[in-house]
């Protein structure tokens, strides 16, 4: 006996058993070589009288011919009880559409405040909530905007009975959230707004906005550009930059338009970016010292800044979606897309 | 507002491209929204004059004019334009010219008669979107002269939009003075001097004003002897680049002021003032005036009215009257310059639903001071352009001066704010460039005096966002300043998110709705609710008038919608807020959930093509609720049955947590869903959401996994077929031991075998005891007593397994 001996047997073995016609003479072939008084036990017996330095190597081939001729036949067994039943039943058609319980989904605006405020929320920031209904007072006069401010027009701001009305801005959260709490604040506030504008394809009477507040000791407008460039990254890519145009809003100061990289193209010019390379995002700034006055902090002691972004417009660049009426309409065949 | 860019460089020099010129103004606050050339473009086309007409012999609305555009022959063109006369002077593109709106002029019969050549319209020069008729050139042009020599050189247009704060930069003067800032060069001033005659004003007019608060200022100047006639081409070229027609020179010379100083002016014609006068007044009640577009318009004693000794002359600050006007015939102007109350003209336009280019500035603020700098600019154009004579000084009648104001700045503080840190010195010479006098300048306090035409600037933040916003692109980059703050709690904020998660999870899309819809379809789920809705108070359109105080009926009509669009099934959740009055009529809000299920929803595979009976549905809705409840972890929810205005009658339950309703499941009415060709049946869900997910990362008791087997007796029980599964389990319970682990229903049978108004309920029970390996003797026992009480008490027969 030696090693090639082995190998030869191994092959032979291995080359019978996947021949075998039936169970039986599969079954008659196990135990010609592995069974109790079979080949291989014969071999182990054999071992002893290989001289020392050949044993290990030796021991190892019958080893290898063991689980190979176990695996073998364990192998051919399943295929031949598999034709078996096949033979009875007819074989699966595994062509067949597959079959799974329903595939449930959230809405495309959902999905992107769930991916915002989770970016927000490792960043250190906490989800705050605020009413639809608001009142003058927090939507308007707490964020500095005066009485005779344009946006406070009839025809922008839904009215309700009694001098309530519906928040144009997620921002009306901002003064009720501080009035609770002492400093830090570190705030979103996803939720729906209102503007009384005609529905078009860019504009929607009811729409969404996540806010942004966060308030401490020194917080420059540099830490703003700085978490907006982390949020930037996060949401649209690693290569996406933020840039700040100076903008108004009443509630900040300065206050700026933030406007990102186009993710796209990467800021060469796209059909996305208007060939720009930029994309609007958000309103952000500093927060105004007379918004700090009114719900009491001290302007000297504390700094802040807020940001605000539009959800529909963003989904509508992430996802491209043409019309913002799609997003309402509730097609169920447009939504499992998302 | 447009500015045409060779208008701007008059007052201020800058070394730059438009495109870098909009990008500076851009990041400094006065938003570049467009970039576009005028002109140009015109090549080959020449000023031609109409020598002939003569009637196209087939069509009665064109004509044949013969050309003279000052080469040999006279070509005959078609032309279908209303306002071609003989003698008149018009753009002449001849064969071979390609224009602008891409149309190449070639050879070409028209109707059957040939035009060689075409007149032109301003929108097929590229000049305007006017085709109303010919574009009309002056006479003294000759015919062959070059229309780009006509037109000037091509002009680019800024586009730019300014933001409430900054009403200076309403004008070009104001805009050239931020782009001085930018450039470091220095604002020209446009001339204001004006040559008077010897007879002073007050001998010509006398001005009134009874109210100082809404007209904190009036000037008057009188001019005499004016020729009304065209403005030069320079300047009808740059009011039209700036988007205002031009009319006349006097009219265009208050518009050109206007444009320039943003000064907003107005020219009556002093002969048509009765009393030859002014009076700034209210309106006596049923007052009216017809303005200058031909309205007839109601005035309200809140208004104010520029009038002569007897009656209103102009809506001050928003339109002149239509018998103010500057004609042709006019000879003696008074010249207004004014100032006026932002919220009294705003009030005004708003009422009267008209907006004018003056009204616009004076809404957002017109620094008085302005008024009598302004006045003699102009008077001084009408004196050179329309070679008239201006009577000496000026009429000004006003309350207090406004005087240059007194603001602080502290370096430390800016940098504080913004994260940078100039010097002083830096900071100051930033303020110098935008006209603010710095008073003194140490490293702790920055003082600075501020022109009135900066209205915005009375606080140190507002100095910051000055320095600021010439330096945005230099913000450092800092460290995130990320940090936790020790009593924020956003477990409200997971714990609905964990709720959609979770409906999502079972297979439900999400849809989400408008929050006003129609009274109608409220009503239609729900009629008795009426009396507690919220209304708008001004809503928009007609089907957006209440806020809903259900998710239901958007759902069911998202359903109708799907199915009027072949998509027969649906498996839909909305999350969102429902406003009601509370019993003193004030509003509140609450976050609601609905689910709506239509089609084999609850099935996979071929068995979705099976009809959908009102049991499938039924148990389907109730058992994603079931779900959703142990999903969310509740552990006190319960239902019973309650009908809802919307629901089948027995078909309905009501959802209780910890015992107090809080939603509603069931099957939709027929006669509902029919409104939307619904006729299968509806499974609807509607509930709080906040005891809902009251629960969720709530602590609960585990149990460990059975340390001993279980055993299984099945029995089959023959009943009435009114006997209820829940009458099953209430007697199997109790006559059930302890070690009954549960009892599961696995099939409902009604066959002509077992008789009629029977059937068959089969049960599986499963018995585990937690300290031992239960015996079959012991089960046979335990399941014995349960069948006893079973025959006993439904009644029923039964067969064991
Ligand atoms: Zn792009």
């Amino acid at each position: 006996m030696n090693l090639q001996d082995i190998e030869n047997g191994t092959a032979r073995a291995l080359a019978e058993l996947a021949a075998a016609e039936d169970l039986k003479a599969l079954e008659a072939l196990r135990v010609r070589y592995i069974g109790r008084n079979g080949l291989l036990p014969k071999l182990m017996q054999g071992l002893k009288d290989v001289p020392a330095a050949d044993k290990p190597a030796m021991g190892q081939a019958l080893n290898r011919f063991k689980t190979a001729v176990t695996d073998a036949v364990a192998g051919r067994k399943a295929a031949l009880e598999a034709a078996a039943r096949d033979a009875r039943t007819g074989s699966l058609d595994i062509s067949l559409p597959g079959r799974w319980a329903r595939q449930g989904r959230l809405h495309p605006i959902q999905q992107l405040i769930d991916r915002t405020t989770d970016i927000f929320r490792r960043m250190g920031f906490t989800v705050a909530n605020g009413p639809d209904i608001e009142t003058e007072y927090y939507n308007f006069d707490a964020l500095n905007t005066p009485p005779d401010h344009v946006s406070r027009d009839l025809a922008d701001t839904f009215y309700l009975p009694g001098g309530l009305l519906l928040r144009t801005q997620t921002s009306a959260v901002q003064a009720r959230y501080m009035e609770t709490r002492q400093p830090p604040v570190r705030i979103v506030c996803p939720g729906r707004c209102y503007r009384r504008d005609t529905t078009d394809a860019t504009h929607s009477a009811n729409f969404h906005q996540i806010e942004g507040l966060y308030v401490d000791e020194a917080v420059s407008l540099a830490d703003l550009k700085s978490d907006l460039d982390h949020f930037a990254r996060e949401l649209m890519g690693p290569g996406v930059r933020t840039r700040f145009r100076t903008h108004f809003f009443p509630f900040t100061e300065p206050s700026v338009e933030v406007d990102f990289s186009c993710h796209m193209c990467g800021g060469g010019g796209c059909r996305v970016c208007k060939q720009s390379g930029w994309i609007e995002i958000m309103g952000a700034g500093m927060v105004d010292p007379n918004v700090f006055a009114q719900v009491g902090y001290d302007p000297e002691a504390v700094t802040g800044y807020a940001f605000g972004m539009g959800i529909e417009r963003l989904a509508m660049i992430l996802f491209g979606i043409d019309d913002i009426r799609r997003l309402y309409e509730n097609d169920g065949r447009y939504l499992a897309q998302f | 507002m447009k500015i045409p860019l060779s208008w701007l460089r008059e007052y201020v020099d800058f070394d730059d491209t438009p495109e870098g010129l909009a990008d500076k103004l851009t990041f400094a606050g006065v938003e570049v929204e467009g970039l576009a050339t005028v002109g140009g473009g015109v090549e080959g086309v020449v000023v031609g004059e109409v020598t002939a007409i003569e009637k196209h012999p087939n069509a009665d609305k064109l004509v044949l004019c013969r050309v003279n555009h000052g080469a040999a022959g006279e070509p005959w063109v078609v032309c279908g334009a209303p306002n071609a006369v003989v003698g008149g002077k018009y753009p002449f593109a001849p064969l071979g010219v390609v224009l602008p709106c891409g149309i190449t002029i070639e050879k070409r019969k028209v109707r059957g008669t040939a035009s060689e050549g075409m007149l032109c319209a301003e929108d097929e020069l590229g000049i305007s979107d006017d085709h109303t008729g010919l574009m009309e050139l002056d006479a003294r042009w000759a015919p062959g002269t070059a229309l780009a020599e006509v037109m000037g050189p091509p002009e680019t247009v800024l586009d730019v939009e300014i933001t409430p704060d900054r009403p200076d930069c309403l004008c070009l003067v104001g805009l050239a003075r931020e782009v001085a800032a930018l450039y470091g060069t220095r604002l020209k001033m446009p001339a204001n001097d004006a040559a008077e005659s010897a007879t002073p004003v007050e001998t010509a007019t006398s001005v009134k004003v009874e109210d100082l608060v809404d007209c904190p200022r009036y000037t008057a100047r009188i001019l005499r002897d004016v020729k009304v006639g065209p403005s030069p081409d320079w300047m009808k070229r740059r009011l039209e680049a700036a988007g205002i027609r031009a009319i006349n020179n006097i009219v265009d010379i208050t518009n050109y002021v206007m444009l320039e100083t943003g000064q907003p002016l107005h020219a009556f014609d002093q002969k048509l003032l009765e009393g030859g006068r002014i009076v700034v007044r209210h309106p006596a009640p049923g007052e009216k005036i017809v303005t200058l577009d031909g309205v007839d318009r109601e005035l309200t004693p809140e208004m104010l009215v520029i009038a002569d000794a007897a009656k209103p002359m102009a809506v001050a600050g928003v339109m002149g009257g239509e018998f103010s006007g500057i004609g042709d015939d006019t000879t003696e102007v008074l010249l207004e310059s004014a100032s006026f109350r932002p919220v009294a003209i705003r009030d005004t336009s708003k009422k009267l639903e008209l907006m004018s280019e003056s009204a616009y500035r004076f809404i957002r603020g017109v620094d008085p001071e302005l008024a009598e700098m302004a006045s003699r600019r102009a008077a001084g154009l009408m004196v050179e352009l329309a070679s008239a004579k201006l009577l000496a000084g000026v009429v000004d009648v006003r309350g207090e001066p406004r005087k240059p104001w007194t603001v602080t700045c502290r370096p430390r503080r800016l940098a504080t704010l913004l994260g940078m840190a100039p010097t002083a010195e830096e900071i100051a010479k930033i303020f110098e460039s935008l006209e603010l006098k710095v008073l003194s300048c140490t490293p702790e306090l920055i003082e600075v005096e501020v022109p009135t035409f900066r209205g915005d600037l009375t606080r140190e933040a507002d100095l910051i966002e000055e320095y600021a916003r010439l330096h945005l692109k230099n913000l450092p980059p800092v460290r995130s300043k990320a940090t936790v703050v020790p009593d924020a709690d956003d477990k409200p904020a997971q714990a609905q998110q964990r709720l959609r998660e979770v409906l999502a999870g079972l297979g439900l899309q999400q849809i989400m709705n408008y929050s006003f819809l129609d009274r109608d379809l409220l009503d239609l789920f729900n009629r008795e609710g009426a009396a507690g809705r919220v209304e708008l108070a001004n809503p928009l359109t007609a089907d957006h008038t209440v806020l809903r105080d259900s998710l239901l009926p958007q759902m069911v009509e998202t359903i109708g919608l799907n199915v009027s669009r072949q998509v027969a099934q649906a498996a839909l959740f909305e999350t969102g807020r429902i406003f009601r009055l509370d019993g003193e009529g004030h509003p509140i809000e609450c976050d609601q959930v609905a689910v709506g299920l239509l089609g084999p929803v609850g099935r996979t595979g071929m068995d979705r093509f099976g009809p959908v009976g009102e049991e499938d549905m039924f148990l389907w809705i109730k058992g994603l609720w079931e779900q959703l409840a142990t999903a969310l972890k509740l552990r006190d929810a319960s239902l019973r049955p309650a009908d809802r205005p919307w629901s089948q009658p027995g078909r309905g339950m009501e959802v209780a947590v910890a015992g107090v309703a809080v939603g509603w499941l069931g099957l939709l009415r027929p006669d509902i869903a029919k409104e939307w060709r619904i006729h299968e049946p509806l499974g609807l869900f509607e509930a709080a959401v906040q005891p809902l997910v009251k629960d969720v990362g709530a602590m609960q008791e585990l149990t460990p996994p059975p340390s001993y087997p279980s055993i299984r007796r099945d029995a089959a029980l023959i009943v009435d077929g009114s006997v209820r599964h829940e009458q099953v389990l209430e007697i199997a319970r109790r006559a059930a031991p302890p070690e009954l682990e549960k009892i599961e229903l696995f099939d409902i049978y009604q066959g002509k075998n077992l008789g009629d108004g029977r059937k068959s309920l089969a049960y599986a029970f499963t018995y585990r005891s937690p300290t031992g390996t239960l015996t079959d003797e012991a089960a046979n026992e335990f399941q014995g007593r349960i069948n006893a009480a079973l025959k006993e008490q439904l009644p029923a027969e039964i067969r064991e397994g």
